[in-house]
């Protein structure tokens, strides 16, 4: 029996991980699957597409080829970085459209005005 | 392959061993205390002494082994899809965890104890010893390293090691994402292998994805309902199938390439290409629906 099966909530991990610590996992999968795709790829192969084809696909190949034959511990800190940035966003998406959000309509009048 | 000492990629292979030595450590402290509780007082405290160092002796006969092992052709492409099965059981949670270990009697004597003590380790140590043979990339200092790391983790460890994943969880599912990213590593570095994949470099974007769908799948199948889970086979089935397909035309020499497609037999067979998974998968789903349908008066009876 394995040492983690000791621990119901290691046992249950897949449940009872955090969502940031999910989240940096998710992050970590992410980096190492695109650090793959960086491998694949021949980088002779953007010379012979052309500059103008490198830039429309920016977002994808770039970063790809920035990943190409990166190491776990790369790929912790990338994905620790990634999952950051998803949560920032995550946080101020949420502000933004709770501010957004208009008043209930019955609260309308409730509303406290400063004098 | 030998690594610079503390290079990146050193440093990486020994974080990846420490991390699959904590995921996959065997309770051995269990298995020698159930083998010995019969036994009379004298001989438990020889079969706890021998049966730790009979262990570890296992643990390093077997991590020497699996180095050889794994420059045999064919043996890393097994170890890596064995360490697919690996991790998806990692993740998988086991209901009455503490009644599935290997001991089901106590021994009635030393020699006995020993060798069930030997023999669970054995079997308990082969995940682990391949997921680090996989991990060191041929390097005999990290199988070393790794050993002195395992080692004081059979011995002394295991309170450490269950308190970690009792408050970081997260560490079982990032071991997972390890075992899978080794997996793929060693499918890729398969000397039988190599030359293909060098010829279809695509094939190796759709295998790392394979990979990780298929090891992850307790993860990301936890919180779907009963009703979404059978969809989720359908993305290892799409990738399987694009393999398979990809590996058919290299077999049967068929140009399989869309932007090339001229005639009717070309545009045939990628619309097989890229289509042909669709019936296969709704006849899946349909057996599968008749399998339940089938097995619930049975379960009611």
């Amino acid at each position: 029996m394995l040492l983690i099966r000791h621990s119901n909530r290691a046992n249950n991990a897949v449940r009872t991980t955090s969502v940031g610590g999910e989240l940096f996992v998710a992050s970590v999968v992410i980096c190492m699957i695109v650090a793959s795709f960086g491998d694949a790829v021949d980088p002779a192969l953007f010379g012979e597409a052309g500059f103008e084809f490198a830039i429309f696909d920016f977002g994808g190949e770039f970063s790809v080829l920035a990943m190409r034959h990166w190491h776990l511990l790369q790929l912790l800190l990338a994905g620790a970085v990634l999952g950051v940035g998803l949560a920032v966003l995550r946080v101020g998406a949420a502000t933004v459209m709770a501010a957004l959000r208009p008043a209930d309509r019955r609260a309308q009048e409730k509303v406290p005005i400063r004098l | 392959m030998e690594l610079d000492l503390l290079s990146a990629g050193f440093v990486s292979a020994l974080f990846a061993i420490v991390l699959i030595d904590l995921v996959l450590a065997g309770d051995n402290a269990l298995i020698i205390g159930l083998v010995a509780r019969n036994l009379p007082k004298n001989t438990q405290r020889k079969v706890i002494f021998w049966g730790t160092f009979g262990a570890i002796a296992v643990r390093a006969v077997m991590a020497t082994l699996v180095v050889y092992i794994l420059d045999l052709p064919g043996f890393m492409l097994a170890g890596g899809l064995a360490l697919v099965w690996i991790a998806r059981k990692l993740l998988t949670p086991e209901e009455d965890a503490a009644a599935n270990h290997a001991i089901k009697a106590p021994a009635t004597s030393f020699a006995g104890a020993l060798r069930t003590i030997v023999v669970a380790d054995a079997v308990m140590g082969v995940d682990n010893v391949l997921a680090i043979g996989g991990a060191a990339t041929g390097s005999i200092l990290l199988i070393v390293l790794g050993l002195a790391i395992s080692v004081p983790i059979i011995v002394w460890g295991s309170q450490l090691v269950i308190r970690l994943v009792d408050r970081f969880p997260s560490v079982v599912l990032l071991g997972g994402a390890v075992l899978a990213w080794t997996g793929y590593s060693m499918v890729v570095r398969e000397p039988l292998l190599a030359s293909w994949f060098a010829i279809h470099p695509s094939t190796k974007l759709v295998a790392v994805i394979l990979f990780f769908s298929i090891s992850l799948v307790p993860w990301y199948t936890a919180r779907l309902s009963a009703e979404t889970k059978p969809l989720v086979t359908l993305l290892p089935a799409v990738l399987v199938w694009l393999l398979g397909v990809e590996i058919a035309a290299s077999v049967w020499k068929l140009k399989a390439d869309y932007l090339l497609a001229t005639r009717s037999g070309e545009y045939i067979l990628e619309a097989v290409r890229w289509l042909g998974w669709l019936p296969l998968a709704a006849a899946w789903l349909w057996l599968r629906e008749r399998l339940i349908q089938r097995r619930q008066p049975v379960a009611r009876g």
